[in-house]
Formats: C-alpha cells, structure tokens, sequence
C-alpha cells in the first residue's frame, strides 16, 4: 500500500476530468482498474481517452484520497503483471456528493429550467 | 511466464522508459495496464500498430514524471540538510575571511595554471587531427646508412618510393608526394615572394582534409601548370574577384592557372601551403630524354615529402619489413655496389609534430617537443597537487575550531556518514568557487599567456565538450579528494571530548601535514631549480662562439626573376660595387645558404683514390670569394678562394668536420689532397674553422663550400655605423633598380639565427610561469599554516615573553619548524633536478654542467620566500604584548 496524504481542503477541488474518473470508478463497482476505467470512459462520455490520462487522473486521486486501491489479478495478457484495483474512498464519495450538490443548486437557480425537478 | 503469447511482447525500449518514468511501486500495475492494451491491440490492430500505439502510450506517459519526483522529496529530508551545509560553509568562509581566501585564491591558481596548461597541451597534440583519415596517414622517412652507421634520417623521401609502395603493397589506398618550394608570385602589378609553397600530386587534396571553396577536388591538381591557393593567397592577389581561370606567374618563367580555392590551412598542421602547383608541372621540367621524369623516377633526390592513406588496421611493423624486401628487390643490387642502405619507415603523420626531428622538416621552427608537454602535464598536475595539499593542510589545521561543531551536530543525531556528507560537500563548494574565478583568470589571462608562450589559444575551447568533461572532473576528483581527509578527521572526533574541550590543539594530522608541506616545496623547488638550468643553458647556447660573426648583419634575399642568365655574373658584380660605394657597407657576400638556414643541398663526395663504394653524403654551401671574410670564418689551413687564382673551379673547401668524415689525419693533411665532388676531382684548398651553421644545439656536420659565383639565393651585407635605416633604403634603391619584378626582402642575422631557439626560449617562459604559479600557491598555503600555528601558539608566546624571551627568540622558535620542513624538501627536490635536468641537456651538443650553485641559490631563494612568508605573522604575533595573549581566555 502506497502512502496515503488526508485530503485538506486544497485537495477538495476536483477537475472536471477527474471528476469523470472518480464517478466511472464509483459506478463500476468492481473490476475497477485503469484499462477498464479506460474502456467506460469511453462508452460513457464518448471520448477517446489515453491511457496515461487514466492513470494521472487516478494517481492523483488517490493521492487525495478519494482512491484507495489494493493489487489482484495478474493475468498472462499483462505480462504478469497485477492489476491495480480502484475503490472510492468515503472522502472520494463525500467529495462527488459536493460537487452533485453545488451543480444542482446551480440548476436550481437556473430561472427557465427552475420547473424541472427531481 | 512473461508473455501472454510467444510474438506479442511490446517493444523493449518501450518498457525500458516507462521504467525511468514511474517508481518501482507504480512501475508495476502500470507496465502491466499498458502491456494489456497492448495484447489487446495485437489482435485487433496488428502487430505493428500495436507496438506504435504501445510507443505513443509510453511517450504520453511521460507526463507522469512528477509522480516520482515528488514522492521521493517527500521521502527524505537531505535537502534541508544539505542547505544548512551551505549555510555553514558560507558562514565560515565569511568567519575566517584570511584562511577561506587563501584556500580559495590558492585552488583558484592552481586550476587555472592548470587549465592553462590543459590547453597549451591539447593544442599541441592536436597537431594534424583534423584529417579525416588522421589514423590512417603516414609519412615516409627516409633513412640511409653507410657501412651500417645511419647517415641521413629525413622527412622527406624520393620521389619514387610513393608509386612504388603503391604498386606493390596492397594496403596503401593512395599517396601524395609535395615537393617544397618558393618563389616569387606575380599577378598583374602584386608580386610578393611566397614561402608555403609545394608541388603536390593530384590525391594531396584527397587523402588530407584541406577542404576547397572553389573547385573540384578531382580535377584540381591533374593537369600540369595550375596551381590551387589558400583563401589568404587569393584575398591577397585577386581582392574580390573570381580567382578561378586566372594565370598566375612564378619566378618570372611559369604560368600557372588556378584551378581552385583552399581553405586555409588551420595553424595546427605539420605542412602549410598558400600554393599547391600541380605534379604534372614539375615533371614536365624533369623530362629526361626518353620521356620519362625524374621527379616520377628518381631514388636518390630527397626532398619529397611522401604520404601514404593505408587501409585501417594496418600493422606498421609488418609493413615496414615486407617493404624492405620489395625494395630490396628492386634496388638491392645498387644498394651492395655502392655500399649504402636505404630504408622507407612509416611515421604516423599525428607524430610528426611532437616526436619527429628529422632532417627538412616542413615547419622545423614550429616543431613541437613531446617531452616538453609531457613535463608540463606533469607540471599542471603537481601544482594542482599543492593546491589541494593546501586545502587539506588549512582545513585540518582549523579543525579544532570546528570540533566543537561537530561535537554539538554528534550530540544532536549526526550519522559520520553525514558529517562526512558536510565535509565534503563544503569542499565542493570552496571548489566551485575556485574553478569559477580559475576560468575567470583564464578568460582574463589567455592573451597574456598567449603573448608569453608565443602560442595560438584562443576561447574556443569554452565550446568545446571536452574541456568540460575535464573540467568537471578535475572539479569532482578535486573536491572529492581533498575533502575526503578532513572529512575523516573531523567526524571521528569523540563528542565528550570534544565538548569538554579536551582536544588538544591541531595534534591528529600533524604528521601527515609536515609531509605535505615538504612536498609542496620540494615540488617548488625542482621546478625552480628547473628554470633556472633552462636559462643558463639558453645563455649559454647564446653566448657560445658560433665561430662566425653574426652582429650587423643585414641579409637580402636573392633575386628569383632574372631575365638573361648570362647577365647575371656581371649584372651582380655591378650591383656590388655599387653599394659598395656606400659608407655604411662593409661586405657583400652572395651566398646559397646563410647561417641559421636549414641546408637542403647535399651530393656525394670522396677520396678520389678510393672506389664508387665510399661515396658519403656530404652538405653543399655555395659560396663566393668574400664569403668567409665577410662572416669572418677563421680559415684554418690552406687559403680563401680568389679572384687571382685562375684554377679555382677545380677547387674545394671543406669545414673541419668533414676532415675525420672523409678519412683525413689531419687539416694540413687534407690541403693539396684531391676528392670527387659533383663526379669531378677537386683539390682541397682549404680547411675552414667548424663554426655553427645551424643552432648550437646540434653537432657541426660536414660541410663543403664549393665556389658558385652564380650563387644567388642570399646577399649577405656587413653594415657599418648606426644608421641602418639609412643603409637599409640605399640597399632596397639599388636591388630594386637592378633586379626589377623581385620582391626586397631582408632580415637581420642575429634575429634569424636566435629564432631557432623559439622553443627553448617559450619552454623557459612557460617553465618561470609556473614556477611562479607553484611558489606562490605553496606560500599561500605556508603562510596560512604558519599564521594559524601562530595564534595557537599566543598563550605559549605570551609567557615566554613575561619570562624574559625576546622577538627574536619567538620568532626563531615560531619559525623553524617550518625552515627545517624547507630544507628537507630541498635535500629531496637536488636529485630530482638534477636526475631531470641533466637528461634535459643530453639534447644539445654544447651543454653545460650543472653547478651547485643552481642548487644553492633557488635552495636560498625558497627558504627566503618561506622565512617571509612564515615571518610576517610570527613577527606580528611575537611583537604582540604578553597582556593580551595571556588575557586570551
């Protein structure tokens, strides 16, 4: 296990890429490692991504402690390797929470849509 | 296990940098993520895609680089330290503002000295490097022994031996042969005589590296009668026109186009050249009867510089014998008729300016001398020794006063290693900070250094990739080295004891420093001692009778240019006279060679009575009747040639040596004896005195002095009175009236012969530079030791004072520590000096012997110099008042 830094409250910010992760990651569940997190960004927002975006993306999110991970799975395909496996940390949801939160106050205070609700 | 399908592995230099890209923890999962897109993409893609993608995903993954970097400072807390070893450093430096000078300003000189030396010394070995095919050039010698002694050892071969190593050794993949030469060149109204002239084969161009601005490489030599000029020859002759196609004279007798532009050649070639005429050209001159030339044919006219291009690899030893036994074939029978061997060694053409002293030289006076460079490495090496020897001594001298640092860092959790880690990296600032106000004085210093040594250095070398290898090197092991001792002292110290301050004062390194001391002078002096035996040997070689007279001498370069040759006794005897006429002259004499000029005339001679075989090769000087008066030459049997002698064709005059060379008893022997000469009995007139044709440095070789009225190459004048000026604008009014198209050029004698002591006299201002660099970095130091035993010595001072001892009592005793470390260093420098020195002078024919007091006085000299040095704190501190030290506490 890597050292984890406590997220403060400069840690917090999320950018809009690492947003996208950090939810790809919540919403896999399992089997949750960088070419497959690859693989569902892809399908889900549509964009072609590398590889080495993932991988910055997720270390740094781990670093702020919205990941945690732990290894398994090494198969001949990767060489032998281990797979990394992501897991969003408590902060990880608190952190997605926030943000769902402040865009859907923004929404609300869209006057034109203001009738949409949930 | 490693592979998921035995083909699908991803390109190895992609894995190789992706491994300096992530840690080892990271490395890991992420290798294994990409190497899994990757088998992916083999299946779909192909392999080659799959592999260019796995590359871009690798390059991409580059910036990932922080991740590493950022988790190693979290890692460790060296920087922080290693700020406060600066800190500290610089506190100190600032603390102790004398000793951290002298370190300092010590290193400092010493790295530039040798820096300085560095590049005189790569400058000189870089001699003919630029070819291409540097490791592939030779030089053919030429060598000849009669009755087994060797008789001739020459740079340059004849002209056959080029075509016919050719012909018959498969490795040589071609040669150029350059005939040197000179001659007055004229184009339109400029006319000058040019000096760097040589007649040159076709593949000159080809097998060195004198690229051409204009013209083709192929085409520039081959046809006879075209030349190919320097940049500077042309800018010289033509200004800013097109060069090419233009007829170019010389001597007044051949026309030669330009066929092409040199670039100059670069100032560290063994040959120079501003005109190359063609091959073609010479052998046209050379045509025998039957079609065939000399200057293709001959193997006995020596003047052909010979190169060869081998094929790499070639076993030169090897060679050499295999092509003496061609050549045996081919001339072997001539060589048992007529009792001689000649022999065609290789010489790589990288030796030639270091290791080569041969005779006809290309540029004798440039000749380098590799035992002089190699001293001087030796010399930049040492006195870069003394001052790191210096560092170590002061530092640990002051070790006391960082004891206590250290005792306080120990107490606080220190590691050795990390007190050693401070030491060391204090070392390598003080260090940096020498090495940069060492290039600071290079900068500043490399044109008086230039002006001093008569050498072409110029900052080129900051540019140069080398020069900062050897630089940081010479900084790390400096550092390293000299940090590393101190190092060691001060983080054994115990802190109890330190603390407690029972350390006593500058005890651990006592031993080791007393040695170094002696080193540094011992060093000092041997090089001292050195200089001094150079410069006394440079006077002496001055001093030396020549056996002619050399003051007053003005000599006139002949004319090249002369109409009708039939003229030209009598156009001479005119031009004779005429000066004559002046007040201010003397003497006229004409002559082929001057002294001082490197004689290139030689021929055969013997006994007339013995056989064909005995023929020795003897060196010709043509001469006329006022030769030896003019030169006052001391005739020693027999008598001058003279008008009034009517036989006098018929006649010979030797110089002494050429006496035992031809099998003589004695002069008065030799006088009235017949010998051939230019395959004609002559009659010995007269034995003339062995004066020095060429330097003292040499041995007189044989000489004849045929009488060669016609002799045109050099108009010796004798000058009378001061107005040389005067006499100089008379003498040019009438060689420019009667040999009209020639150039006037002149030069005095005693400066053209002194020149040939060029190298010598650079070697003895480089050697008194160094000296002075050596002394004064091994005072720098001596004065901080001494002035710092000084200080620690004021308690001890201060009672014997109060107990009645007087300034000079102190000072003795202060400083006689160090006059006894500076007369061991002197025993142990004289034999070194002397074992050096004496080896040194085996070079020259006249040398002196050297005397005890060369020994003595820079013995003297340098316990001065230490006495002065040590004297000036001991003086200050044994004056001091007793009150004072003893309040010290």
């Amino acid at each position: 296990m890597r050292n984890i830094e406590y997220p403060n409250m400069k840690g917090t910010y999320l950018g809009e890429f690492e947003e996208l992760i950090l939810l790809t990651v919540a919403s896999m569940a399992e089997d949750a490692y960088a070419v497959t997190i690859k693989d569902e960004v892809q399908i889900i927002a549509g964009r072609k991504v590398n590889i080495s975006a993932v991988h910055s993306a997720l270390y740094r999110l781990e670093r702020k402690g919205f990941l945690t991970s732990n290894f398994g799975g090494a198969t001949q395909k990767r060489g032998g390797k281990k797979k990394r496996y992501f897991h969003v940390t408590n902060a990880g949801y608190e952190v997605l929470r926030i943000a769902k939160d402040m865009k859907e106050q923004l929404w609300k205070n869209i006057p034109q849509l203001s009738i949409v609700t949930y | 296990m490693n592979t998921y399908r035995g083909d699908s592995k991803p390109p190895g230099i992609g894995t190789f940098l992706l491994r300096k890209i992530y840690d080892d923890d990271l490395f890991d999962d992420v290798s294994g993520d990409l190497q899994e897109i990757y088998s992916n993409k083999v299946l779909t893609h192909g392999r080659i895609l799959a592999s260019a993608f796995y590359l871009i995903d690798v390059v991409l993954s580059v910036r990932n680089y922080d991740l590493k970097s950022r988790k190693k400072i979290t890692q460790n807390n060296s920087i922080p330290m290693f700020k406060n070893y600066l800190k500290i450093t610089l506190r100190n430096i600032s603390k102790n503002k004398i000793y951290s000078g002298l370190n300092i300003i010590g290193l400092a000189l010493g790295m530039a000295a040798c820096l300085f030396i560095l590049q005189y010394v790569s400058y000189e070995r870089s001699y003919d490097k630029f070819h291409e095919n540097h490791e592939d050039l030779y030089r053919v010698r030429y060598k000849v022994y009669r009755n087994g002694e060797l008789n001739i050892d020459c740079a340059a071969a004849v002209p056959r031996v080029g075509p016919f190593m050719k012909e018959k050794m498969p490795e040589v993949r071609a040669f150029a042969r350059a005939y040197p030469t000179s001659g007055v060149v004229t184009y339109k109204e400029t006319k000058f005589r040019e000096e760097r002239m040589h007649i040159a084969d076709p593949d000159f161009l080809k097998i060195f590296t004198f690229p051409l601005i204009e013209g083709d490489v192929e085409t520039a030599l081959a046809e006879p009668n075209t030349v190919v000029i320097s940049e500077t020859a042309a800018k010289k002759y033509f200004g800013n026109t097109d060069p090419i196609g233009k007829m170019m004279n010389v001597d007044g007798e051949h026309s030669v186009s330009v066929t092409a532009v040199a670039k100059d050649v670069p100032n560290n070639s063994h040959i120079k050249f501003d005109f190359l005429i063609s091959y073609e050209t010479l052998n046209n001159q050379t045509r025998n009867d039957d079609g065939s030339s000399s200057s293709e044919t001959a193997w006995g006219w020596y003047d052909f510089n010979t190169y060869v291009l081998l094929e790499p690899g070639t076993d030169i030893a090897d060679y050499d014998t295999r092509f003496a036994e061609y050549l045996w074939d081919e001339r072997g029978e001539t060589f048992e008729k007529y009792n001689f061997k000649a022999e065609f060694p290789l010489q790589p053409i990288t030796d030639i300016h270091l290791y080569s002293n041969l005779l006809q030289e290309s540029e004798p006076e440039e000749q380098g001398d590799g035992d002089a460079v190699f001293f001087l490495t030796i010399i930049a090496f040492f006195i870069l020794l003394i001052a790191w020897i210096n560092y170590v001594n002061l530092s640990t001298a002051r070790s006391i006063e960082r004891a206590k640092e250290v005792g306080i860092r120990k107490t606080m959790g220190a590691y050795r290693k990390q007190l050693i880690y401070q030491f060391i990296s204090e070392s390598f600032i003080l260090n940096l900070i020498a090495m940069i106000l060492g290039l600071g004085i290079v900068v500043l210093g490399i044109k008086n250094f230039n002006q001093l040594t008569d050498s072409q250095l110029s900052l080129q070398f900051l540019l140069d990739p080398v020069f900062w290898i050897v630089l940081v090197a010479i900084f790390i092991t400096g550092s390293v080295f000299s940090g590393l001792y101190p190092a060691f002292i001060l983080s054994s110290y115990k802190p109890v004891s330190v603390l407690k301050g029972r350390l006593s004062a500058g005890r651990s390194g006592n031993y080791l420093r007393r040695i170094l001391v002696v080193f540094q002078f011992a060093a000092s002096i041997t090089l001292i001692a050195g200089t001094i035996v150079v410069y006394q040997q440079l006077g002496h070689m001055k001093a030396l009778d020549l056996g002619f007279d050399m003051t007053e001498t003005l000599v006139v370069k002949g004319p090249d240019v002369f109409g009708a040759d039939s003229l030209y006794e009598s156009t001479v005897e005119t031009f004779r006279n005429e000066l004559l006429k002046n007040p201010e002259i003397g003497q006229i004499t004409a002559s082929s060679n001057v002294p001082g000029d490197e004689i290139f005339w030689t021929n055969g001679i013997k006994k007339h009575t013995e056989g064909r075989d005995s023929y020795k090769i003897i060196y010709n000087v043509g001469i006329d009747y006022n030769y030896f008066p003019a030169y006052d030459i001391e005739i020693l049997a027999g008598r001058n040639y003279g008008p009034t002698f009517t036989t006098d064709t018929g006649s010979l005059i030797l110089n002494e040596a050429a006496i035992p060379y031809l099998g003589f008893e004695s002069a008065e022997e030799a006088i009235n004896q017949k010998v051939t000469f230019w395959g004609q009995p002559k009659t010995i007139v007269g034995i003339v005195d062995n004066y020095n044709q060429m330097s003292a440095k040499a041995e007189v070789s044989p000489i004849a002095f045929p009488l060669v009225l016609r002799a045109s190459s050099y108009y010796t004048l004798k000058l009378k009175g001061d107005n040389y000026q005067s006499a100089l604008e008379k003498v040019q009014a009438e060689y420019n009236g009667f040999f009209p198209g020639n150039p006037f050029d002149y030069f005095f004698l005693d400066e053209f012969f002194n020149r040939q002591y060029n190298n010598e006299q650079k070697f003895s201002r480089v050697f008194t530079l160094f000296a002075g660099f050596a002394i004064i970095v091994a005072c720098l130091g001596l004065f901080g030791l001494s002035s710092f035993s000084a200080l620690q010595r004021t308690k001890e001072i201060g009672i014997r004072k109060a107990i009645g001892a007087n300034i000079r009592n102190i000072v003795f005793l202060l400083s006689r520590e160090f006059v006894i470390l500076v007369l061991i260093a002197n025993v142990i420098a004289w034999p070194a000096v002397y074992f050096i020195m004496d080896n040194w002078l085996n070079n020259f024919a006249n040398r002196i012997v050297i005397g005890l007091p060369v020994f003595l006085f820079s013995g003297v000299l340098v316990i001065l110099i230490a006495i002065m040095t040590v004297g000036y704190k001991t003086v200050l501190t044994a004056r001091s008042n007793p009150v004072n030290a003893l309040r010290y506490e």
